[in-house]
């Protein structure tokens, strides 16, 4: 699905990633760990397209080369980045951009374009699944959101666009154990054997809910360590001094 | 041009005053106009719209021929919205149709004979519409009256060269305890360039509405300044909207004043300035009742060597106690060729009111084009959506759902025609 040969990046002459490979196969969840300043948002931002990285190495996305596609070409794709900070976006309606978005996606796939109608349908089903409140579809997009009500936007959008693969940027941070379960619940509806996940988080605590089959941990810009979902539990023990 | 104008005027009141006594008027008018000359940016009001300047550049004359006969085929413009209408034709009364209403209620007459004003002030410009102007509308929402429906003035254009310069008035009295809503939609059919010169004047009294549209469709060569001036009475709410997109040059300037106690004035606007043109919103709010309220917010999306301006004032006489005025302006910059002046002012003169204003201007925000980007849109498509978003927000000032949802769409129409 994705593989990463030898990915360099720096933002203003300053190397974050440096030399990092990583190789997801379909169906795979991987678990990225990693203290802070390590390179974990960079590598989420990198491989969606973000400008302003100096990049080397390579990286192949569904036997493409990933740095070739623009950023909503990767969108189209099948990639997804659930952000951090999602972006708060006034003036523009959630359910008209989620509508937008979905249209744009499924047209560049050669899929038929979605009414209003069938797209209200289909958005407040996934919304009902993921006991998310309906009521965001009619606020403009992220603005005046909690923390809470943001993350599970992107989890919308996510069960909305069904992806092939999927970064989950610190998805986990800031929620509590309710929203937890939804953005697990989230995860796991869409697990399947033609879908991977990289989950990128501070805490062991997410994957408690989704269990990763790699854990793989991220220091000064490579991956230091990799495991199996043990890992995560010896980190939180001892932290990461001991790598 | 002002010594060409002077051969124009002589012409042009020979002709047009010789029925009525208003020659001398209009000559007092005039005279008092090349005194001062086209306003240039040495005038505080003008500091950001050299007008001396842009009108010897856009247009190389300006003339009237009141001889001048060109056809005219009314459509109605606006579909969307059921709406009673009165249709000028380069600059004369042409026809109307009230059917919504009830036409005892809502009275009006053109101004083919009057009234001309003294000369007063220092806005040549108005002083120059006194001189020239050649008709317009009267208008009284009688009594208690509330209209049913939405008029439209149209307000068109289909001239040639020798037939540039209109000069109009619409006056309108909206009495006690009645409602209108007014949408003025100035269209210029022809390519060739005018200059529309409109000095209005508004009176709401008593708890009366009055909601005010302003739509330019004029060309992208056209110049117009449109002076408003409203009086609002006792618990009288004045909604103004002005949605501009056309015109090399347009200024929209508005003196509002909250004459008695618990008045409202609401003064907002969105500007579109795509490819050389030149926009300016001004505003001067004069609290002078008690407990009086005002909020202006006006957002301008800039680009392609365009400019935009926004000068806004509150004004709090010592009298105005409790007052509530607010003022925002926020403008986004597409390119680097792009300029957005902003002056904003509050001048209070009583000690217990709450006034606040805010002034932006910026490009757009890259994280979230990246953000939109990430969801499948490209990068047109994504600033558009930005664009859109950051303009809805003023259009949503908008109370009248018809109307509101009109201007959306003629605003999407425009967003999408940028490049």
């Amino acid at each position: 699905m994705l593989k990463i040969n030898k990915l360099s990046a720096s933002i203003e002459n300053k190397k974050i990633l440096n030399g990092l490979s990583l190789d997801i196969k379909a169906g795979e969840i991987h678990a990225i760990m990693g203290p802070n300043g390590s390179g974990k948002s960079t590598l989420a931002n990198v491989l969606s397209g973000k400008k302003g990285y100096e990049v080397s190495g390579n990286a192949r996305y569904l036997d493409e080369d990933l740095f070739k596609l623009d950023i909503e070409e990767r969108a189209q794709k099948g990639l997804f980045l659930a952000f951090q900070y999602p972006l708060e976006i006034s003036g523009v309606n959630t359910s008209n951009f989620l509508k937008t978005s979905l249209n744009t996606i499924r047209k560049s796939n050669g899929k038929k374009e979605l009414d209003a109608l069938e797209f209200l349908k289909i958005v407040k089903k996934k919304a009902g699944e993921l006991k998310i409140d309906e009521k965001i579809l009619s606020r403009q997009l992220n603005v005046g959101f909690s923390g809470g009500e943001k993350k599970k936007n992107e989890i919308l959008q996510m069960s909305l666009f069904e992806p092939k693969m999927i970064i989950l940027d610190e998805t986990d941070s800031g929620l509590d154990i309710d929203a937890l379960k939804i953005v697990a619940d989230g995860v796991n509806t869409l697990r399947s054997k033609n879908r991977s996940f990289l989950i990128i988080t501070h805490y062991q605590r997410l994957l408690d809910y989704i269990k990763p089959d790699f854990v793989h941990v991220l220091m000064e810009g490579k991956i230091a360590k990799t495991g199996c979902s043990e890992l995560a539990l010896e980190l939180e023990k001892a932290g990461y001094k001991t790598i | 041009m002002i010594e060409e104008l002077k051969d124009t005027f002589k012409n042009f009141n020979k002709k047009f005053s010789k029925k009525n006594t208003f020659a001398e008027v209009r000559a007092d008018n005039f005279e008092k106009f090349t005194q001062l000359g086209f306003p240039s940016k040495k005038l505080e009001d003008w500091k950001f719209s050299d007008f001396n300047r842009i009108i010897l550049n856009k247009l190389k004359n300006i003339n009237i021929n009141l001889n001048q006969q060109n056809e005219f085929k009314f459509n109605d413009y606006i579909k969307e919205f059921e709406h009673n209408k009165i249709v000028f034709f380069n600059g004369f009364y042409n026809k109307h149709s009230l059917n919504y209403e009830n036409e005892e209620k809502i009275i009006f007459d053109n101004l083919k004979k009057g009234p001309v004003y003294n000369p007063q002030g220092k806005n040549s410009l108005n002083l120059l519409n006194n001189a020239f102007f050649t008709d317009g509308l009267l208008l009284y929402v009688k009594k208690g009256y509330r209209c049913k429906k939405p008029l439209v003035i149209y307000n068109i254009f289909n001239t040639k060269n020798d037939n540039n310069f209109f000069n109009q008035k619409i006056i309108v009295n909206v009495e006690e305890n009645s409602k209108l809503d007014l949408i003025i939609c100035s269209i210029n059919l022809n390519q060739t360039p005018i200059f529309l010169n409109t000095s209005n004047f508004y009176l709401v009294e008593k708890t009366g509405l009055l909601k005010l549209f302003n739509i330019n469709e004029l060309s992208k060569k056209d110049l117009n300044y449109n002076f408003n001036e409203i009086n609002v009475m006792e618990n009288g709410v004045f909604e103004n909207f002005v949605l501009s997109y056309s015109s090399a040059f347009f200024k929209n300037d508005i003196k509002c004043c909250l004459k008695e106690k618990h008045s409202s004035g609401f003064v907002n606007g969105a500007i579109l300035a795509n490819d050389n043109l030149h926009h300016e919103i001004k505003t001067n709010i004069e609290h002078i009742g008690e407990t009086t309220k005002s909020y202006q917010k006006v957002k301008s999306i800039l680009s392609k060597n365009s400019k935009a301006i926004f000068q806004g004032k509150i004004f709090v006489d010592s009298n105005a106690q409790k007052t509530d005025g607010y003022q925002l302006s926020k403008a986004i910059i597409l390119d680097k060729d792009s300029e957005f002046d902003s002056k904003p002012e509050l001048e209070i003169y009583a000690d217990d009111v709450k006034c606040s204003h805010g002034s932006t201007s910026g490009s757009l925000d890259e994280d979230a084009i990246f953000y939109l980007m990430s969801r499948g849109l490209n990068r047109s498509d994504s600033k558009k959506l930005l664009i859109k978003g950051f303009l809805d927000d003023a259009i949503e000032t908008i109370t009248n759902l018809e109307i509101k949802k009109y201007f959306l769409n003629k605003l999407e129409n425009k967003i999408n025609e940028l490049s």
